[in-house]
């Protein structure tokens, strides 16, 4: 596939540095997203972790171990190594057998350093806000993004990276207290706007920007806007941190190994013609 | 495909009218022992149902397919002008015959058209972006699409207006067996749902349709669906929902709105609508519930959602709903309540609450709100103005008829009940306390009822389970067919 084979001259090459995602400010989704569902075009895949593993195919391709710790959802033969031509194909924890893409984001550690293990991600596909349902194409075979700043000292905007108690529309910068039967949330919302050329990139030198109501220039291809959540255990917020540093350092990625036919086929279907193709409670 | 080169107007094709379809442009007449295809051409105002072979009088034409032959359009005898010449149906679209695939027949298939299926098992998910058209099975237990627990949906219509899907049966998809999304005017008649992972048959966002003589069991949602609608102008009808996390289920829907005639069996509840602010569209509101059958949902082996655990050996609950109707019914045999008016608590809502005022906004307008600046930590959605009369319930093991409240007095909901046959109630003499025709009297403080004693006993419930994990019968075998399904008229 040519665009794949693209992507393998990119994973070969160092890209270990520079390696935060999309976080300015000025470039936030529109927080509307938010709310109830049923406001906007969207499909939705829900997925079970797959595995966890010191390993970044993004950040560090080809070097086992060299990453902090990760949890994976979806595709489960994704690792340091992959490859695309490896993974397409593989089996999927998703509720959805056609989604092989992968998902993964650091872990979450109690205080004692220990692993909070999570109940599972929610994939929200939509279109982004002002952005023309009827423009956006699905992602090119092979695409990775990064959302998020793994090295961020400060809070993030809470369009990019939040928390919340359960999936209600409140979104803190760091974990709410909850109560204490209640889940607590990640959301990590991706760019939507594509260069339409490279198939990964990072920091101000990325190949994925969030739109303003429209895309901004240099990035003339809209994508879906991809938000995920991942849902922990109720958990006490005192002391817990992120593989990747401090709970500021919240961050997601994702890779397009879905079955590019079923992913064009959501796009088309759903957020092309404008209609809510399913819901998460 | 040969094609009419005009077609009546479309848009006629949802009759809320009628218990079966009447439409002009698509009309089953059945004919012992043939298919017959009745063509365009007509003077657009015949006969429509028709139950002869010979045509109406008008210059509509006939043709007939053996139909103890594959009905594809071999057998046909190309007689007149309805045909193509090369064996094809004008309007009609067979699978297989024009088409391998149910998919690649609706692609086919133009505005106006029906894609007709012979019997066969179809693993496929098929996607519905035409307006008007009717997907129809020749045999409802026969035609099957079957997900095998790995395809989403059976049937999805996504955005179009007047589609019918008809007479077929849709299994083991992982997430809903017939789904119309976006839709302006649908129906779904002579339906099968069995073990769909969410929702059997499923109208979302959708208005001005119907699901009638249809059966759903086996989804951990609901079997029947019909929610984010006001005003919705749906009605559910002579229908069968068994052995579901939620018989039926309404969230977010009503406004000309109806579940009559229908059966709700051994679900772990029977009638569900509810309100909360996670979809849109809020609060449920104004639809009637009338002479259904309601008995036994208690059943904690059948598949269900954790959401819906929790609320299982309920008849009719209302959870948040405001402005039903609740008439008529026969319930019985419920563990705990027959008829249930209580609030619902959403923790983490996406929204407030909507004034009463709010309560007459329809969905796009909804669509438009921008949220608050301040989203509270809790909702408490009450059942208010609910009409619950003439309905005959028994043997419920904490209480026939019961309302409760959180936030407000219960006397202050405007609820009432009035000519009910029922022995317990909660509070006690429900019928004086709040009579639908006149001043009410007495104490609501007697046998008051506590829904917190329903969370404190939510742990020791059954826990929710899976489609695939189910164990639960298949579908009666003696569903019936539609009527004159192998019969079309495509004037």
């Amino acid at each position: 596939m040519k665009r794949a084979g693209r992507w393998l001259v990119l994973a070969l090459a160092p890209l270990a540095t520079a390696c935060a995602g999309v976080a300015e400010a000025d470039l936030a989704p529109d927080p509307q997203r938010r709310g109830p569902q049923g406001r906007t075009a969207q499909f939705v895949v829900e997925c079970g972790r797959s595995h966890y593993a010191f390993d970044d195919p993004i950040v560090a391709p080809g070097l086992p171990g060299a990453s902090h710790q990760h949890q994976f959802f979806g595709n489960t033969q994704v690792d340091a190594d992959a490859d695309y031509e490896d993974v397409t194909g593989a089996v999927t924890t998703c509720d959805q057998p056609l989604d092989t893409a992968s998902y993964w984001t650091p872990t979450l550690l109690d205080p004692t350093g220990k692993l909070v293990e999570p109940h599972g991600l929610t994939a929200y596909y939509r279109v982004g806000s002002g952005i023309d349902p009827a423009e956006v194409e699905p992602y090119p075979a092979g695409l990775m993004m990064v959302a998020g700043d793994p090295g961020a000292d400060a809070a993030q905007p809470v369009e990019i990276v939040a928390w919340s108690c359960g999936s209600g529309a409140v979104r803190e910068s760091v974990p709410p207290e909850c109560p204490s039967d209640s889940t607590l949330r990640m959301v990590v919302t991706f760019p939507d706007c594509w260069d339409g050329q490279r198939l990964n990139g990072f920091g101000s030198g990325a190949h994925v920007r969030y739109s303003d109501n429209a895309c901004p220039e240099g990035f003339p291809v809209a994508v879906p806007q991809l938000t995920v959540a991942v849902d922990f255990p109720p958990v006490d917020p005192d002391g817990l941190s992120l593989s990747s540093g401090s709970m500021l350092t919240g961050h997601a990625d994702f890779w397009n190994v879905w079955d590019q036919d079923k992913l064009e086929r959501e796009v088309t279907a759903c957020l092309n013609r404008d209609v809510v193709c399913g819901v998460s409670l | 495909m040969f094609r009419c080169d005009q077609r009546p107007a479309s848009g006629a094709l949802i009759d809320q009218t009628d218990s079966v379809r009447t439409t002009r442009t698509l009309v089953p007449a059945l004919l012992a022992g043939g298919l017959v295809v009745a063509a365009c051409g007509g003077d657009g105002d015949g006969d429509t149902t028709s139950n002869s072979t010979t045509s109406t009088g008008t210059a509509e034409a006939t043709a007939t397919v053996d139909a103890s032959s594959s009905p594809t359009t071999d057998g046909l005898t190309p007689s007149s002008s309805n045909s193509g010449g090369d064996g094809t149906i004008d309007g009609v679209v067979f699978v297989p015959g024009d088409a391998d695939t149910i998919q690649a027949g609706v692609d086919m298939a133009a505005p106006g058209e029906i894609v007709l299926i012979s019997p066969g098992t179809y693993e496929e998910s098929v996607d519905v972006t035409t307006d008007d058209i009717t997907i129809r099975g020749l045999d409802r237990a026969g035609v099957i699409l079957d997900g095998d627990f790995a395809l989403d949906n059976g049937i999805r219509a996504l955005g179009v207006s007047n589609v019918a899907i008809e007479n077929l049966t849709v299994q083991r998809f992982v997430n809903n067996g017939v789904f119309w999304t976006g839709v302006d005017g649908y129906r779904g008649s002579y339906l099968t749902s069995y073990l769909n992972g969410e929702y059997g048959i499923y109208a979302f966002d959708s208005v001005n349709g119907r699901i009638d003589n249809s059966y759903a069991s086996g989804s951990a949602g609901a079997g029947l669906y019909v929610g984010q609608c006001y005003p919705c102008n749906g009605l559910v009808d002579s229908s069968h929902a068994e052995y579901n996390g939620l018989g039926y289920q309404g969230t977010n829907s009503g406004g000309d709105m109806t579940v009559s005639n229908s059966r709700f069996n051994n679900n772990r509840v029977g009638i569900f609508p509810n309100s909360g602010s996670y979809e849109l569209c809020y609060p449920q509101r104004e639809t009637v519930f009338s002479d259904n059958t309601i008995d036994n949902n208690n059943e904690g082996s059948a598949p269900s959602i954790s959401f819906s655990a929790e609320w299982i050996g309920n008849g009719i609950i209302t959870p948040g709903g405001i402005g039903n109707v609740i008439e008529n019914n026969a319930v019985s045999d419920h563990d705990r309540v027959g008829i249930a008016l209580v609030p619902f608590v959403e923790r983490f809502p996406n929204d407030d609450l909507p004034t009463e005022s709010d309560w007459l906004s329809n969905c796009t307008d909804a669509r438009e709100e921008p949220l608050p600046e301040i989203i509270p930590d809790e909702l408490v959605w009450e059942s208010f103005d609910t009409v619950v009369t003439g309905n005959r319930v028994s043997d419920s093991g904490q209480a026939d008829l019961m309302v409760t409240s959180i936030d407000m007095p219960t006397e202050d909901l405007r609820n009432c009940w009035s000519d009910n046959v029922f022995t317990t109630s909660q509070p006690a003499q429900i019928e004086q306390l709040a009579p639908c025709d006149g001043e009410g009297s007495g104490d609501w403080s007697i046998d008051a009822f506590d829904i917190a004693e329903w969370q404190a006993e939510r742990i020791d419930l059954p826990p929710a389970l899976s489609s695939m994990d189910a164990d639960i019968p298949p579908p009666p075998a003696d569903l019936p067919n539609m009527p004159d399904a192998q019969v079309v008229d495509t004037d």
